[in-house]
């Protein structure tokens, strides 16, 4: 009698075992099949494709650009190529290479306390963009970050933990500023008291100034086009 | 009839132990399956690099046709239709289009106590106006070029080395139905601004006037890489 019910017991918690594994399996094989990883993994792939073809195109673009700077010179085409040249620093369409600083930010090293709010230890858009707007106003020439060339449509905006700019390339810390100018000036400017990096580092956000005798700033990636602005008296 | 006990106990472990590796494996495949807006956000870098991809294209083809036309011994007018479209790209060209004419000033609003105009709320409407696709920005005529900084000094704040006093009025050359809500959305900047006691005013327009950078610039420092 006894016997029998231990028997009763256990086919029991068997039969549910086995109800609970046959939905296990079913559960599992519906995640693997999803629909939305499907689409997103196709769509990755279809992007990874376009990048592919854009940085293609873009070196396209570039060896064109010097078949242009080559073309035979008189006085006034080299006076052409002369403001060219400068423009083309504005327009961030060539690769520039001189002196100047790499500015490394990273997120604080600080542990939160608790009860503290973990927002003041992270770096933020706002962040980014006055250490930027700190090194225009030293007189920087050209600037990229994370190896994106800064225009003057550049936007930083914040995304959870990463920074978007120029629409749509994300960064992720640590941002690396490089660029182009007096090392001396920019380092002083920033680092002065009560500039930008103080208040950074007194939330123990990391702010690092390598002064170099030569960086490199890279080319805008991307195409520009104007779909709303015309020139004036046109 | 203890062995047979054991023996259940036996299976029963087992299959709890197959149910548990199973919960594991399911429950890690869920942490890395795709939350929404990953979706949404490949989407949008999507529809990115397809305006990218059609302006690089552009570029090429443009490009190409100027060497042509140098190859038949016009290399004076493709170098100047080339310049022409890099200054254009460096704000050295006066532009107009639709837009929006922001105007801030710190000592109108009497709600508040007033306070002056900061160059971070400057800086900040200017990167909002660029997120929300602006294609040429000025603040009192100064055009915000790759290089412009916005930085207090004493009670001025300079752009581009010259000193602007308030009121400052941004414009900004896009959709301006865009770059007006971009300011206005709810906990934009425009109620941040307001909140300070500073009086903001977004004006959309059918024609604004942005005008070019001064002067070019010379560099000192930044030197073009030669390639090839």
């Amino acid at each position: 009698m006894k016997i029998k019910s231990y028997h009763w017991a256990l086919a029991l918690v068997g039969l549910v075992l086995g109800v609970m594994l046959a939905m296990q399996f079913r559960v599992t094989g519906e995640i693997q099949h999803n629909e939305t990883i499907q689409r997103t993994r196709d769509l990755s792939g279809q992007i990874n494709q376009m990048k592919k073809e854009r940085d293609s195109l873009q070196a396209q673009v570039g060896n064109l650009r010097a078949q242009i700077d080559r073309l035979p010179s008189s006085p006034y085409a080299s006076q052409l190529k002369e403001e060219m040249d400068r423009a083309s620093v504005l327009a961030g369409s060539t690769e520039l290479a001189g002196p100047g600083v790499q500015v490394t930010l990273n997120d604080s090293s600080i542990s939160v306390k608790p009860g503290d709010n973990p927002n003041l230890y992270v770096l933020h858009d706002e962040d980014v963009l006055r250490v930027l707007n700190e090194i225009k106003a030293s007189g920087a020439e050209a600037i990229s970050i994370n190896g994106q060339r800064l225009l003057a449509t550049t936007e930083i905006r914040c995304t959870g933990p990463t920074i978007v700019l120029n629409k749509n390339k994300r960064l992720a810390p640590p941002y690396v500023i490089t660029a182009i100018g007096n090392p001396e000036t920019i380092e002083n400017s920033l680092m002065m008291r009560g500039g930008v990096a103080e208040t950074l580092l007194f939330w123990g956000i990391q702010v690092s100034v390598k002064k170099l005798p030569q960086v490199t700033v890279p080319a805008y990636t991307g195409g520009i086009r104007y779909d709303y602005a015309r020139e004036q008296g046109q | 009839m203890s062995r047979s006990i054991y023996l259940s106990i036996t299976l029963v472990a087992i299959f709890l132990g197959l149910i548990m590796a199973f919960q594991f494996r399911t429950t890690s495949a869920v942490d890395k399956g795709v939350p929404f807006n990953r979706e949404q956000e490949l989407a949008m870098d999507k529809k990115q690099l397809e305006k990218d991809l059609s302006q690089l294209r552009e570029e090429a083809a443009d490009l190409s046709a100027k060497l042509d036309e140098a190859g038949k011994g016009n290399q004076i007018f493709a170098l100047e239709s080339e310049l022409a479209k890099q200054k254009l790209y460096a704000g050295l060209v006066p532009l107009s289009g639709p837009g929006v004419e922001i105007t801030l000033d710190g000592y109108e609003h009497a709600r508040v106590t007033p306070t002056p105009v900061h160059d971070d709320d400057l800086l900040k409407v200017v990167n909002d106006l660029r997120g929300a696709g602006a294609e040429a920005v000025a603040i009192n005529d100064q055009r915000i070029v790759a290089t412009s900084e916005i930085r207090l000094a004493g009670n001025h704040i300079n752009v581009n080395m010259v000193r602007l006093s308030p009121p400052y009025r941004v414009t900004a050359i896009g959709i301006a139905a865009t770059l007006k809500s971009s300011m206005e959305i709810r906990g934009g900047l425009v109620e941040y601004l307001s909140d300070r006691g500073i009086s903001v005013v977004v004006k959309e327009q059918d024609n604004v006037s942005i005008p070019a950078l001064n002067s070019i610039p010379t560099f000192d420092h930044a030197k073009p890489v030669q390639r090839g």
